[in-house]
């Protein structure tokens, strides 16, 4: 399909969704984007191990793509829409959305290792973010959700918010992955400078979506991330 | 504007096409049986009568408009009353061809009842070049009802020489059990299709895809058997009371030479319907 014709308006993502980034904003995104903070990332391949072990993804051109695919039609897409969603609900306080959205969260992971690896990040956040929300015994909540409505009440613009959240996946993935293929650090390097067209599209795109652009077009990746259950040596969680 | 195009055949119907079946099903005296049917349109259903002994019942779906495309819609309810079994199936393949306009619209709404058993076995759904499909799946099940449900998916027909470009398909799937959201599935491709399917996060140049869940009381304890089947070209997982199962295949009888085990398998061995078995 060709691209909507809303994409093309001015409406949508204005407000507080557009505005600068600053400040205390800006620390608090910085902080708990930053790879440092102990949501545990860094276990996860979300599949790619079992991608490499299979020879799917085996040189730079093959990781690229496959993290763009991630980004734009697949699963970081999927996690961009919720996390988008769940920045508005929180902003208007809308309970309901997002005791609805936490179940269809949980519901579209894929798998016991996908379902594993966003539940506890999701965990593993909100109990770090426990200095500047002062809940200490949160919820289980996806990842995405649990940092859109953290963003939200913490009043961080959605689109700096989607952008680093994107960047953040795709650039865990590309650590774990150049050290299984393996690559060097000028190709890792490389191929974050190659994403960051394919990461800000997809960031303004999930600005203006809603539920109804859920979806992903990347069958075998889902399908990839079951094979790793069985993966017999593994180095990550999922 | 309607496209002249060699390879995806026309339906030779230019109207569109509607369809809404709604049928129940309850339990008596230890057999399935139709309580409520309502056939309106190019949607019919046929009541196979199970082997002697046979507590299931076999509605088969027929499409009689031999094939959909943008506008029309075909809406099925299947509502199976407490203790009800059935294997749901259809009649052929659902081939949907190119739209001028609009997209086909398939909505399946499937009810279980506490102690229902329902198997939604729909054959392959082929996707000419062209096609636009939004289906979705919705399945309100009771906490001890049992599911098995397959939706597969042909891009275009590769030994017919029908090769698929460009189509637009969209499948949702939301299986509620006892109220609360089990699983949900939102597969997605727009545009250029074959470009996509070729790439490596995708189908890697495959030309058919299915999808498999199952809900019921011995569905962990099959998770190993069903991988035995699915081979490397498949996947599946137990979490959180249900499996799932994807798969991926060259064409469509390489994915039918590996469905059909695995569907027997999660019916408990009970043999699929005739329509299923080559």
């Amino acid at each position: 399909m060709a691209m909507r014709m809303d994409d093309l308006g001015a409406g949508g993502g204005g407000g507080l969704a557009r505005e600068r980034v600053g400040g205390a904003e800006l620390l608090r995104l910085l902080t708990w984007l930053s790879p440092s903070f102990p949501v545990g990332a860094f276990a996860y391949s979300h599949g790619l191990e079992q991608a490499i072990h299979e020879g799917l993804i085996h040189d730079r051109e093959s990781l690229r793509l496959w993290l763009e695919d991630l980004i734009s039609l697949g699963s970081g897409w999927n996690d961009a829409v919720l996390l988008a969603e769940a920045w508005r609900a929180a902003r208007v306080k809308d309970s309901a959305a997002l005791r609805d959205l936490a179940e269809l969260a949980e519901a579209l992971a894929g798998g016991r290792e996908r379902h594993m690896e966003t539940m506890l990040q999701g965990e593993a956040f909100l109990r770090a973010a426990a200095p500047w929300t002062g809940v200490a015994e949160p919820a289980p909540l996806a990842y995405p959700l649990a940092l859109g409505e953290t963003a939200a009440r913490a009043g961080l613009p959605l689109e700096a918010v989607l952008t680093a959240y994107l960047h953040g996946f795709a650039a865990n993935l590309l650590q774990g992955a150049v050290r299984l293929i393996p690559l060097g650090q000028s190709d890792a390097l490389a191929i974050l400078a190659a994403l960051e067209a394919p990461l800000l599209a997809a960031s303004a795109r999930a600005l203006r979506s809603s539920l109804e652009d859920l979806g992903s077009s990347t069958f075998l990746s889902d399908l990839i991330a079951l094979r790793h259950e069985t993966l017999y040596s593994r180095v990550f969680r999922s | 504007m309607i496209v002249a195009h060699p390879e995806a055949p026309a339906r030779p119907a230019p109207q569109r096409a509607e369809g809404v079946l709604r049928l129940a099903l309850k339990q008596e005296a230890g057999r399935t049986r139709p309580d409520r049917v309502y056939q309106e349109g190019c949607a019919k259903v046929r009541l196979v009568q199970g082997p002697l002994g046979a507590t299931e019942a076999e509605p088969i779906l027929i499409n009689s408009s031999g094939g959909l495309t943008g506008g029309d819609r075909f809406s099925v309810e299947i509502e199976l009353g407490p203790g009800a079994e059935a294997m749901a199936s259809t009649q052929a393949c659902e081939r949907i061809y190119r739209a001028s306009a609009g997209e086909v619209e398939i909505r399946n709404r499937l009810r279980l009842g506490p102690g229902a058993r329902l198997d939604w076995l729909p054959q392959e759904t082929i996707l000419f070049d062209g096609a636009a499909l939004s289906r979705s799946l919705e399945a309100d099940l009771a906490p001890d009802s049992e599911f098995l449900a397959v939706e597969a998916i042909l891009f275009g027909r590769k030994a017919m020489g029908e090769s698929l470009t460009h189509a637009t398909l969209r499948d949702r799937w939301r299986i509620r059990q006892g109220g609360a959201l089990l699983h949900a599935e939102d597969l997605r491709l727009e545009g250029p299709v074959s470009e996509i399917l070729a790439r490596a996060s995708m189908l890697k140049g495959g030309a058919a895809l299915a999808t498999i869940l199952h809900v019921g009381r011995r569905a962990e304890s099959l998770l190993e058997p069903l991988r035995g089947i699915l081979g490397a070209q498949g996947g599946a997982s137990f979490w959180r009371g249900r499996l799932l199962a994807r798969l991926t295949a060259p064409d469509g009888l390489a994915l039918r030479r590996r469905l059909e085990p695995a569907l027997t398998l999660l019916r408990g061995g009970r043999p699929l319907s005739r329509l299923w078995r080559m």
